[in-house]
This record gives C-alpha cells, structure tokens and sequence, in this order.
C-alpha cells in the first residue's frame, strides 16, 4: 500500500511538472479559442493547409510571437456540449464563435467588447449587426458572419409547368397545385423544416410574413399571436395538402438542400450559399432567387442569420490588460481584409465588415444582391434571455401539430409559460 | 433393406417431376405479362379544351400517332385535362397526351430476346432440361436400389438432378425480379443527365424485345412511362420447380424431411449473415461513391459508376491515420489498466473470503449505472483537478475505470471456474500467493483475459460523449470524435464518413477474427459461473 | 493461513485496492458531483449556483414530456434487451449445430459488436432514407418494390426502426454469451434424454434452457444497464424528433440541458434513471447472491 502512494505521488509530481514545463516553455499569453465548423473547409483553413498551404493559427503565431493559440475547430453537434462543460468547471475558452451569446452574458460571463475590441475595428462593424448583440447598453459579442435567406426556385420547374414565380401565400398554393398536376407527385413543390435543428426557422419564415413574429411591436413575447397561429397553420396546410417533402419534423433544411439538388424540389427558402451547396453536391440547377411569399396584403421579410464572436472573463490570468490586448489582436488578424475576405467567401457567407465588402464585391457580383437583402432582414431576438427556450418551446409546437395537436393551444402554453 | 417401400416412393417422385416441368411448361404459355407503354407524351399547361395551343398541341400528337401506326404499332391516344380554379378565381388548365400500346406476352417470348432476365431465363430452361436427362440416366432400371448401394456414376447422376433442379428454383425469383426491375422501375427518369453509357444498348434490346425494334431513334421519349405488370401466378413457377427438386431429392436420398431440414438451417443462416452484412455492404459501397451519388435520389445505380479511390486518400489527408493511433492508443492503454486492475480485484473475489464482498461486488456493478453522457461535467471537472484535460492518458483512465465491473465480473467467473487446487500444489512448493496467480492461475484462465481484453477494447475503442468534451486537440482525438468532422448537422459527407468508418471497423473486426475461438471458450467460463 | 490474523484480513483488500480506486477516483467522484449538483441550482450556460432543495426534482418530474419519455424508455429497454435475447437465444442454438462454413457464420456475426454505436446509427440512418437510402435503392434495383418507400412515414415506425437497430447491435452479445454456455453443454446429457424418448422441445426446455440461464442473465443484467443508457441510436436517427415523442430518458436530458438548456431538470432526471436502474440492478443481484450462496 504504502508503494503504491509512493507510486502516485511521483506521478502526480510528473504530472505537475510537466503542465508546469509546459507553461514555461511557452509564450507570455495562451488563447483558447473555439470555433465552430460551419463546412469541410472549415478545419482545413484554421488548422489544415488551407490558407495558401499555411493555416490560419501558424499565420497568427508567425505575426504575433508572444501570443499562443489554442484553437479547435468544433462541430455544430457538440459545441455546446463542449462550452457548457468548460463553463461549468469554470474553464470556459477565451474567445468563442457561436450563434447565441445572452445566456453567457446575463450570467456575467463575458467581457464587454469596449473592453477588448480596437477603435478602428468596432467603427469596421455592420452597425445593424453589433445591435443585435446588446443587452443593457452594452455590446456583448462581435458579429463573425452573416447569412439572407431567400426563396429559391427551380427555374426549369417553373417554365415547363409555366407558372409565374409566387409572391402571396395564396399564388404559392396555386404553384404547388400545379406542379403536382404536372409531375404526378414525383416532384416535391415547397420544401418545409421543423426539425429539432432549425424548426424555428420555419416559424420565423411564416410569421413574419403574416405580421406576426416571436415578438410583439414592444419586443415583448408574443408567440401565440393570431397571426402566428394563421400562419403556422397555413404551413401546416401545405404538409397536409401533400405539397411538401413527406417528413418536415426529421428531413432537415440540409436534406432539402439535397433534394433541391437533384431536381427533386422545386421551391425551398434557404441562405444565398445555397448555389455553392448545389455545385459541392454536383447538381447542375438553374435557380432563381425571389422574395419569400407572405400572406396576401403583407409584406414579405427576409431572414437574417448571424453568428458572433464573444470573449469570457478570465479572474485568474494574471494580466488582465495583456490577455485583453492579445484577444484584439486576434480580432485584428481575423477580420483583416487579408484573411476575413478568404474566410468569408471559403464557406460562401455574407461580411460583417464593411472593409471586406468591396473585395467581395470585386469577386463575385452577386454579392451586391445579397448585402441588399441582407439590409432588409430581420433577425431572431437572440438577446433576449429567454430565447433558448423559446426556440425550443416553438419547435416542440410545430412537431406537435404536425402529429395532430391544435398550434393554438400548443402556442397559448408556451405562452403563459413564458409569462408566468 | 427397403426397397419394396423405396420402388413406389420412387416411381410416385418421377411421377411428381414430371408433372410439375408439365405444369411449367403450360404455365409459361400463358400470357402473364401485361405492358402498357405511353410512347409518347405531352404535357401543355394553360391549355384549354378547343383554344389554339390545344389544337396545335392535339395535331402534334396526332402525327406523332400515325408516325407509330406506320411503323406497325397499334396506339390509342389518350387525353387527361386537369382543370382547376386558382385562388384569384381564375381557372387554369393542363392538357396532357399520352400515344398508348398495351400487349401481353408469355414467358417463352422472352426466350429470344437478348435483355438480361432473358440469359436467367435460357439457363433455367438448360437446367431443367438437363435435370431430366440425369433423373432419367440416374434411376434407369434401378429405381428401387438403395441409394447407397447405387454405382458412383449413378449416384453422381441422381445428384446432378438434385442440383439443377435446385438452380431452377433459385433462378425463377431471380428472372421475376430481374424483369421486375427492367420494366418497372419508371424509365422516364432515365433521360436525366445522370445515365450511365450502358443505356443505348440497354434501350435497343428493350425496343427489339417489346416492339420487334419498330421505334428506333425515338427509344428515349417512346419509353417514357412504360409500365408492366405480371400475375402473381408467375410465382407458382417457382412452386413447380421446387416439387420437382423435391423429387429428384426423394430418388437420390430416399429421405426428404432431413434434407429438408437441413436446407432450412443453411437458409436460416444465410438471412442471418445477409442481414448483418447489409451494413457492411452499404459502407462499402457508398465509401467509394462521389458525393453527388451518395445522394441517388433517381436511385440509378446500386453500385458506384465509378469507384472513387481518391476518398480514402482524402480522409487519410483529414487525419483519420493519426486518429486510428489516438484510438489505439487509448483503447490499449485502458486495456492494460483495467487488467492491472481487474485480475488482482478479481483473483480476491474469486479465491479469498473477507467481509464485504457483496458490497464490493454491488458497488462495482453499481459504477457502471450511470450513462457517461450524465457524468461529463463531473468527469471533466475532475480532470481539471488532476491537470489531465486534452490527454490521452485522462482518457486511458476514465476508460479503464468505466471497464472495470466488466473486467471484474467476467474474470472472476472465469477464476471461479477453475479447480484452486494446483495453486495450493504451488503454494506447498514455496510460491507466495503472487506467485501462484501469475505462474498458475493466469495461464489457465488465458481464454478468459482473453475475452475480457475484447470486450474492454472494444468499449474503449467506441467510446464518443467523453472523448469530446474531453479533447479539444484536433491531433489527439480518437476516431469515434475525428469523424464527427464528416458528420455534423448542417453537412454530412457520407463517402468520407463511411470510409474512415469502414478503417475505424476493420481493425477490431481482424482482431476479433483472430480470437473467436479463445473468445466462445472464455465467455464459458465467465457466463455459467458469472 | 496462520501468520497473523490481522494480515489475512487485510490482504483481500490490498488485492481490491487499485481496482478501488480506479473506480473511486473517476467513476464514483464523478457520481457524487451529480448528486450535489441535481440540488443546486444551474444556470442556462451551466453555472453551478447554490442549494436549492428538490426543486429540480420537482421540475423534472412536472416536465410536459416527462410521461411520454418514461413510456419509452421502458418499451426502448424492453424490446431491445427482451428481443435480442430472444433472437440472440435462436441464433446460438442454430450456431451451434454442425454445419458447412460455420466459422465463417460466427466471424459475421461478430461484426455488428465491432462496430461503434455512432457508426451503426449513422449507417442505418443512411439506409432506410426515402429519397436516397440504399434499402430504397436496393430494393428498387433488385425490382422487389415498384416506388420509393418511405420508412419513416410517422414516429411510431421511426421509433420501431430505432428498437430494431438496437436490438441489431445487441444480438451478437448475447448469442455469444448462449453459445459460450451451450458449448459447455456435455453431448451425454443429450444422447441418455433421446434413450428416455425426448422430443426437440424437451430438450430444449429440460436440458439447454437451464444449463444457460446462468449465462444468460449475465447478459440480460449488463444489457439492461447498456441499453438504458444508450445514446447514439436515438440521438443520431431522429433527436427524439418529432417533440420528443422518440426520445428515451438518457437523449430527453441530454437534449434537455444542451437544446432547452435547463440543466438543473436534465441532471435531476439523469439521478431518477440511475435510482430505477438501481432497484433493477438490486433486485436481480439478490436473486444471483442467493443462489450463489447455495451453490457454495
């Protein structure tokens, strides 16, 4: 026995002195950084050779010796698994990229931006974007990327059925029943998602397009609003009217993009990477983007998807002001035109700085059309603290009606759920 | 011995073949075939009854039909309008033409035709055939001879019979299904983009075989939406092809029911393997695929067109190499642990009495009873503890320890098996009790270790929810995490993910292999005593 | 035996020591932190905050799915761990008899066991796709079926089709556990029943059946516990979609805490689960220590 406690105390003691070595022997300030993969081109770019054979954390270290980058690239599947972990063992990274940020902030985990974020960088930043990410005057969160969504048509679809592309909910109706007149049902018109990923999605697409929304012209809730129950009926309507894929709670927007892909879908509301998704999956389709339909007398929206970078408290470093300056420096590097144009465009997202906007440009016209959109978009209240569960409390109502309950009354619960 | 029961049981099984090939023969005659081809179709929408588009359209048609009836085809035109009123109250219209063919034929039509089924169905005809010549050669004057007193040519003859019949019964669904899938399948789909070079031919023996070649150039648009229907009744040819092996079965062992049985448990079994290999068989497959064909929504082919080797280089590019050593690494070392651990905690349970040992053997069980999706904040705080976040050796320990009720459980049994007497022998001979364990016991409790370092492996080898909370090191992930690059929710690369599945898979399956005998004998001793 | 009793009472528990503490430091450590934290209070991103009673008890318990979840998760585990036993049972007496190739047979049926749970689920998930699976494409290929089917038409079927695979994972360890002990079987048992005039179904049900309930119920008693705390299939295939109508108990908390984000509920439920596994677990060691104390 006594052996074996010898034993244990020189491992530990090997053990220490090696994270102690470690320390050492690296540089003044470490980062831990977490970074979400948004495609196969993701890991390759931050850690692979896909930066021009270097990478993204080499170029870093290159130009900023005293900074060490611990990055990992993350799945979406397990980003928050792995965040909440760290957080709860309070080993939260140093700077993070992912969608939500008020759950952090309201537990006063995050730094305000002013306290890290350069000058001339914060006044680079879409104004409508750093908006979104301010909880009690204080801007939380930096804006990483952005997507707009539209509704994309298969324009071959349309010419052989020879119907006009729909505006209203009720010309969208009419188009369904055409093309399953003309194809017999092999083709599936209007691709619907209220899967456990993006159900909400759904409910943002319909909603806004019927005057409603999740939230009410105060920004108070309002999930069980009558435009919203209208309007989520009207999406049930479709499912049940046959003019969808035939398993809208399972087949998510990425089994819609497929099926639009080959040809199978005529007409699905998806973000503007859409046509480097058909062209990655080998699909030769001749799409056209319009407005998403609204109800008729409505106006249509457009929906904006935004990601962000955050950066955690640290109590224990040691030097506040130094940890503070090496997380600017890596915001510097990473929206540097240099890189940030390459990033943006890898994936085929939208900027979140106006300095990238005219390589961009320069690079692909179509983007001009796009910033357009994404000028009028309106974007999920993801600074309100009760958003997680309004994402999910909407999902579950969607997925419940779609299996026989009443939207009603599943939305009246959430609602006085959300009151009470 | 019994050749006074065997003459009439023999006569009755000649009897029985050759009624059944009777009925075959009469069953084939039969036009069991139905097709119905639309030729040609039109589609016009926003055409309405009497305008001029529906004019045009309909004078199109009607040329199209006499370009057919010229070619000696007799069609008939058939007209679909769809009328609706939309929601601004306007009423839309969508004409639709279809030049229809519809015949009947019998199987023997497809004795002359060169489509695949066509071969299935020339080689049952031989089969059959030949299975009557050699029932005939096998019990010429000899009908009622015991079967082991036959002459070996006879013997082989009487055989022979057995078998072909037998491929007769195998080829029939083949031949149905293979028909089955050359007129079912909705050829319209075919003049997508997607076809492969085989379809020219294909087409030009379908047209010789349907429509004596009468359609020539215009194959493509003629086979739009043929359909085909065959009776059920085409099933009984199978029937009749199964009593007359079972009659060749009669004359060449004298005993049905025992052959009978013993072609159910080769059935039973290759189900079995079938079903398990399905798996197996669609990684394969699909490892090899471009991405655009994992996603064949026109389901064209079940196998690549083309086999991509570049996705395995292309994963080995991703790291899956250095992701294999990290498992190995990680599912070794907590092999080892758990052994270090386990056998001395297992030898105590097995050869020592103490107070305690139910509890022990309740808390081990008890150690397993939660999922470690449950314990990642705990697991992970503690590794924080014990500065062991982002390493290997972390997860070496957590494996080993989340083994051990499995280790302890199935090497005490093992232990418990074995008699204790030649440790005492050795004991006697000046051996500490050490020494007994591990130059007596462990040797005969090998078949044992062995299963329990299987089952140890290959838990730590599967283990996912820790390994990625626990690593966040690209480089230092096992493969259960490095393939979640393949597979997130918004992109699942399915070539990728089921190639680097396909290399996680076939080192523990090797291993596996290697040991199965060890691993049936050990659980023995581990199960009846567990 | 006679060099001092207070070392022979000792040395058992020396034997025991590392396997103790492997499973005290990273397994029990652990548990106890579960505990403590399903009485505290936890925040949306997962900040541990004070004392709060039952109160995560009580929420999980009021949850809406809470009942749907538990229903599940008893048909999951039955039909999983009853099923594969059952079919396992058959496959091993098949395995057993003499035949052509059936080392071959074995090696194959080892493959499912070989391979990781995300692996499986994710292939099975691929197969039975509607718009481009491969049982789809296979079966269509082979011209068994004239459409597309869709194989997950309502979550019923889907669920169905999440026992199944389960049940397709779990075969080879028990029919492997069966084979073990139908091996250990002596020929003459057989031989002296067919003298006294047995059919097939007594020997089946007087002779093997009783000579592998030991090994059996080693496998039915791990299985109970993998099965229970299985994540991957159901996880991977539906996400408990549509509303948690799929979900068992370990993917309901773990979608709990990481999609709905109340933490505090999920760690409570994941205690609940361990409490039921405990009383099953404990029920059926007392029945094993019994009998075991007989036999000594």
């Amino acid at each position: 026995m006594k052996k074996m406690m010898r034993n244990m105390m020189i491992f530990a003691a090997a053990a220490a002195m090696t994270a102690g070595m470690a320390m050492a022997a690296h540089a003044e300030v470490e980062l831990d950084v977490i970074i979400c993969q948004y495609g196969p081109n993701t890991n390759e770019w931050f850690l692979g050779s896909g930066m021009d054979g270097s990478n993204f954390v080499e170029k870093f270290e290159a130009e900023n010796p005293d900074i060490k980058l611990n990055l990992d690239v993350v799945s979406w599947n397990d980003v928050y698994t792995e965040v909440d972990t760290r957080i709860a063992n309070n080993n939260a990274p140093d700077i993070l990229n992912i969608d939500v940020f008020a759950n952090y902030a309201n537990d006063g985990l995050l730094l305000p931006v002013s306290d890290y974020c350069p000058e001339d960088l914060y006044s680079d930043f879409f104004p409508s974007f750093i908006d979104q990410s301010v909880i009690d005057d204080t801007v939380w969160a930096v804006p990483d990327l952005a997507s707009a969504r539209a509704l994309f048509c298969n324009a071959d679809i349309f010419e052989e059925v020879g119907i006009e592309y729909p505006t209203t909910w009720s010309e969208l109706e009419d188009a369904c029943q055409a093309i399953i007149d003309f194809y017999d049902g092999e083709i599936y018109p209007w691709g619907v998602d209220m899967t456990t990923d993006e159900g909400q999605a759904a409910f943002a697409y319909y909603t806004w397009g019927n005057g409603g929304g999740f939230v009410d012209e105060n920004g108070e809730w309002a999930v069980n609003s009558d435009e919203n129950v209208e309007a989520i009926n009207f999406a049930l309507s479709l499912v049940e009217n046959g003019f969808t894929n035939p398993n809208p709670a399972t087949q998510t927007r990425y089994d819609l993009q497929d099926m639009f892909a080959a040809g199978k879908l005529a007409m699905l509301i998806a973000p503007n990477q859409l046509p480097t998704y058909v062209a990655d999956k080998g699909g030769d389709i001749n799409m056209v983007t319009v407005n998403i339909p609204a109800a008729d007398g409505k106006a249509s929206s457009s929906v904006g998807v935004m990601d962000r970078v955050m950066a955690f408290k640290d109590d224990t470093a040691e030097d506040q002001d130094a940890r503070n300056e090496a997380i600017g420096k890596f915001l510097k590097f990473f929206y540097d035109p240099e890189n940030y144009v390459g990033w943006v465009s890898m994936e085929g997202f939208l900027p979140a700085v106006n300095s990238a906007v005219e390589a961009l440009v320069e690079a692909d016209p179509t983007f001009e059309a796009w910033l357009d959109v994404l000028g009028g978009c309106q974007f999920y209240p993801t600074a309100k603290a009760e958003w997680d569960q309004v994402k999910q409390g909407v999902i579950a109502a969607e997925q419940n009606a779609l299996t026989g309950s009443d939207i009603k009354e599943e939305l009246d619960a959430l609602q006085a759920q959300l009151a009470g | 011995m019994k050749t006074e029961k065997l003459l009439p049981r023999g006569r009755i099984a000649l009897l029985v073949i050759s009624a059944a090939l009777a009925l075959a023969a009469a069953l084939m005659s039969l036009p069991l075939y139905s097709f119905t081809a639309s030729v040609y179709t039109k589609k016009s929408a926003n055409t309405f009854v009497g305008d001029d588009k529906y004019k045009e359209v309909r004078a199109e048609v009607e040329a199209e039909a006499k370009a057919y009836e010229e070619k000696g085809m007799a069609v008939t035109i058939d007209e679909t309008v769809t009328e609706r009123t939309n929601s601004k109250g306007k009423t839309t219209s969508l004409v639709a033409f279809s030049i229809q063919e519809t015949f009947r034929k019998n199987i023997w039509s497809f004795l002359n035709g060169d489509l695949p089924s066509c071969r299935v169905l020339q080689i049952m005809l031989l089969c059959a055939l030949l299975g009557v010549v050699c029932t005939l050669a096998g019990s010429a004057f000899c009908l009622g001879q015991v079967p082991k007193t036959l002459s070996r040519p006879k013997r082989v003859l009487r055989g022979a019979a057995c078998v072909l019949f037998g491929l007769d019964v195998i080829l029939t669904p083949v031949f149905i299904l293979m028909n089955n899938h050359t007129f079912w399948r909705k050829l319209g789909l075919y003049n997508s983009e997607l076809i492969t070079d085989g379809k020219e031919a294909f087409f030009g023996k379908l047209d010789r075989f349907l429509f004596g070649g009468s359609l020539g150039d215009g194959i493509d648009a003629a086979l739009k939406n043929l359909s085909a229907d065959h009776s059920p009744l085409v099933w009984g040819l199978m029937l009749l092809f199964a009593l007359a092996a079972l009659g060749a079965v009669q004359i060449r062992f004298g005993a049905v029911k025992k052959t009978f049985l013993r072609v159910l448990l080769y059935v039973f079994v290759a189900a079995v393997c079938i079903v398990t290999l399905y798996p197996y068989y669609v990684m394969l497959i699909t490892a090899f695929r471009s991405n655009a064909e994992t996603l064949d929504m026109y389901f064209l082919n079940m196998l690549p067109t083309k086999w991509i080797w570049s996705n395995l280089t292309d994963i080995i590019r991703r790291g899956v190499p250095r992701f294999l050593a990290n498992s190995v690494m990680v599912a070794g070392g907590a092999t080892v642990l758990a052994m270090l651990c386990g056998i001395p905690a297992a030898f105590a349970m097995a050869r020592m009495r103490f107070r305690g040992k139910k509890i022990f053997l309740g808390f081990v069980i008890m150690s397993q009873m939660f999922s470690p999706v449950v314990l990642l904040i705990g697991i992970s705080q503690l590794m924080n503890i014990l500065h062991l976040n982002d390493t290997i050796l972390g997860l070496v320990l957590i494996n080993a320890a989340f083994n051990q009720a499995f280790a302890i459980w199935l090497l005490r049994g093992t232990f418990v098996a074995i008699s204790p007497e030649m440790e005492q022998a050795a004991k006697i001979d000046g051996c500490t009790t050490f020494g007994s364990l591990t130059r007596v016991l462990l040797p005969m409790a090998a078949p044992g270790i062995v299963t329990t370092l299987i089952f140890v492996f290959i838990n730590a080898w599967n283990e996912y929810t820790i390994s990625t909370v626990l690593i966040s090191t690209a480089s230092k992930r096992p493969i259960t995490v490095g393939i979640t690059q393949f597979s997130s929710f918004n992109m699942i690369e399915w070539q990728y993910l089921f190639a680097a599945s396909l290399l996680a898979t076939i080192p523990v399956v090797i291993l596996f292999m290697a040991i199965e005998k060890h691993l049936t004998s050990g659980l023995t001793s581990g199960g009846v005593k567990g | 035996m006679n060099a001092g009793s207070r070392k022979n009472t000792l040395t058992p528990y020396l034997w025991l020591l590392p396997s103790i503490l492997l499973i005290g430091i990273f397994v029990v450590f652990p548990i106890v932190i579960v505990f403590r934290m399903s009485f505290s209070e936890i925040s949306k991103s997962g900040v541990i905050g004070g004392f709060i009673g039952l109160k995560n008890y009580k929420d999980a318990v009021s949850l809406p799915a809470f009942g749907t979840v538990m229903k599940n998760t008893f048909w999951w585990v039955l039909s999983v761990v009853g099923l594969s036993t059952l079919l396992g049972f058959i496959i091993a007496l098949v395995l057993n008899q003499e035949f052509a190739g059936r080392k071959i047979a074995r090696s194959i049926l080892i493959f499912p066991w070989a391979t990781s749970l995300v692996i499986q689920a994710s292939v099975w998930n691929y197969i039975i796709k509607y718009e481009y699976g491969s049982l789809n494409n296979v079966l269509l290929n082979l011209g068994i079926i004239k459409n597309a089917v869709n194989w997950r038409s309502s979550y019923q079927i889907e669920f169905i089709w999440e026992c199944g695979v389960g049940i397709f994972v779990t075969i080879p360890f028990v029919a492997f556990c069966v084979l073990s002990g139908l091996q250990s079987i002596d020929e003459s048992l057989y031989e002296s029943a067919i003298v006294d005039g047995a059919g097939f179904w007594d020997k089946l049900f007087k002779i093997t059946l009783p000579l592998v309930r030991p090994a059996l119920s080693v496998s039915t008693v791990l299985n109970i516990i993998y099965v229970f705390n299985s994540f991957p299939i159901v996880y991977t295939m539906t996400k408990g979609a549509p509303a948690n109508k799929t979900d068992t108990m370990i993917t309901y908390l773990y979608m709990l805490s990481f999609y709905d984000r109340r933490k505090g509920p999920a760690i409570a439920l994941s205690v609940i689960g361990f409490v039921i596994l405990c009383i099953c677990a404990g029920i059926y060691m007392m029945t094993v220590m019994r009998k075991e104390d007989s036999e000594s």
